[in-house]
């Protein structure tokens, strides 16, 4: 058994909406989190980039406590992609150089190679982001967050709006980009089977708690809790 | 002298009223009463007015115009930051932008010598610019108020990629202030061709030549122009924060 580098490690954390919390992240591996709707999978998620923070427990980030990063470049580290696209008002590069630019990186060229890695023609750069289909937007809003070089990416029901197709490419993106150019991934997903597809271990939240956690052919084909059984049942 | 208009002549305005109430009694609109309370309390408003200015405008030119001043900027500060209800000191900051608004205009028409000192030009000038900042802060609170929850998502967004409350807040602020001026772009575009503003109406009326009326004239619309677009780009600049933590996360607002 190797030993796999620890990125993120989360602790006995209490918050409004999430209970007894610890999990940890580790280097290359991608985790799919499902559970019902509002059993706090969004904000566990919001938790781990300080969208939004715990009551008590702690994370820890390379071994340092998130809090002590500055906020700015904690949120460029942990990148995180939404479900509805929520991309700006504008073209696509005014989208894509949002993030840069706020840290002085943006470079003309960085516009070109985000398309290059969403599988979309150059010439999108100028379009308007309300011409694009509900796909694209969502692989802009990919290439967006992308464009700020994150270390882990944090994936918010991102494919739930799309078709086959669409979803088809963006797995298959997703896993190019793991180890190569985002360290870690944690994901939401509502659709088991793409959480068997992508994920390396899958956690199960119920109720506020992660309430199981391993490996995702153990988790989802040997589930131990009767709220698990149920719910992979419907 | 301005031509007067005599009591008699006055008397005859209710057939103005009586229009409106006949037709609310044929089409049953059941409007009748309060078309007549509301031209009542208006008429009655307005000679009110009329004796409270010939007063101020009777005393010394700092304290009538102070006075006149000071209850037109706590109304409209009133009346302004009921549209910002839940959002932190909306009064008193409100009441603040608009104070900043009139000592500007003011340094500017007395400084160039666009009008003097004295209650009958300023309290009207001033009347005008309080009103229309008033009308474009309620707004700005509003847009403000509905982009925060219907770009929640967007702030999010901006947040989660590294942005500071200051720079997520510029996607929504830059459409707030801008609404707030397009009114008055497409108003300056038309002005005088299909209707001459009220204020050039007012001095022709009064007698003054039209070549005069119209220099006054431009002297308020780019001075409303101006704070109109003042306002709501100070309300949003120093509002926006009020939408957000010390840790840059974004805040639930009361609903109002
Ligand atoms: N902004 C908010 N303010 C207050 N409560 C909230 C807020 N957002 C979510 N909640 C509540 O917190 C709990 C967890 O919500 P969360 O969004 O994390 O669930 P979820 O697992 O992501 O659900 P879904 O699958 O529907 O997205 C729910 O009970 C929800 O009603
Ligand atoms: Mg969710």
């Amino acid at each position: 058994m190797s030993i796999e580098k620890v990125i993120l490690e989360a602790k006995n954390i209490q918050s409004d909406r999430l209970k007894n919390i610890n999990f940890t992240l580790h280097e290359g591996e991608i985790i799919t989190l499902i559970g019902p709707s509002g059993a706090g999978k969004s904000s566990l998620l919001m938790l781990l980039n300080r969208l939004e923070d715990p009551n008590e427990g702690t994370i820890h980030y390379l071994g340092k406590d998130i809090n002590e990063y500055p906020l700015e470049q904690l949120r460029k580290r942990i990148g995180m992609v939404f479900q509805s696209s929520s991309l700006f008002e504008g073209s696509v590069e005014d989208n894509l150089k949002f993030g840069p630019s706020l840290f002085d990186e943006w470079k003309p060229e960085r516009g070109k190679e985000l398309l290059e890695v969403v599988q979309l023609p150059k010439e999108y750069l100028d379009k308007n982001v309300e011409e694009l289909s509900g796909g694209e937007q969502q692989r802009i809003a990919f290439a967006r967050t992308l464009a700020n070089k994150p270390e882990i990416l944090l994936l918010d029901e991102v494919t739930s709006a799309l078709d086959v197709k669409n979803v088809e490419l963006i797995e298959r993106f997703l896993k190019e980009i793991v180890p190569n150019q985002v360290k870690a991934m944690m994901m939401v997903t509502h659709d088991i089977e793409q959480a068997k597809r992508l994920g390396n271990r899958t956690f199960f939240m119920n109720n506020e708690e992660i309430v199981e956690q391993g490996r995702t052919s153990q988790v989802l084909e040997a589930p131990k809790t009767n709220t698990l059984q149920a719910f992979l049942k419907e | 002298m301005a031509p007067e208009i005599s009591n008699v002549s006055m008397f005859f305005l209710v057939f103005f009223v009586l229009i409106p109430v006949s037709l609310s009694y044929f089409y049953a609109l059941g409007l009748s009463k309060s078309i007549f309370w509301s031209s009542f309390r208006g008429v009655t408003q307005l000679f009110l007015i009329g004796y409270v200015l010939t007063y101020l405008f009777s005393l010394e030119p700092l304290t009538g115009i102070s006075i006149m001043l000071t209850v037109m900027i706590v109304v409209a500060a009133l009346h302004a930051s009921k549209k910002g209800q839940g959002i932190p000191f909306v009064r008193s900051i409100t009441f603040l932008v608009i104070v900043l608004i009139e000592i500007f205009v003011l340094v500017m028409w007395l400084g160039f010598d666009m009008i003097s000192f004295q209650p009958d030009q300023v309290i009207p000038m001033s009347g005008m610019v309080i009103g229309n900042s008033m009308v474009a802060i309620g707004l700005a609170l509003e847009r403000m108020k509905s982009e925060f929850k219907e770009g929640k998502g967007k702030i999010i967004a901006a947040l989660a990629l590294g942005a500071k409350p200051e720079q997520a807040s510029k996607i929504l602020v830059r459409k707030i202030v801008k609404a707030s001026m397009i009114p008055n772009v497409d108003g300056l575009k038309t002005i005088g061709l299909v209707q001459l503003p009220g204020m050039m109406t007012g001095l022709i009326l009064g007698g003054v030549a039209p070549i005069e009326a119209i220099r006054y004239q431009i002297v308020i619309s780019l001075s409303i122009f101006a704070s109109v677009s003042l306002s709501a780009m100070l309300v949003t600049v120093i509002f926006y924060r009020f939408f957000f933590n010390k840790n840059q996360q974004m805040i639930q607002m009361k609903e109002s």
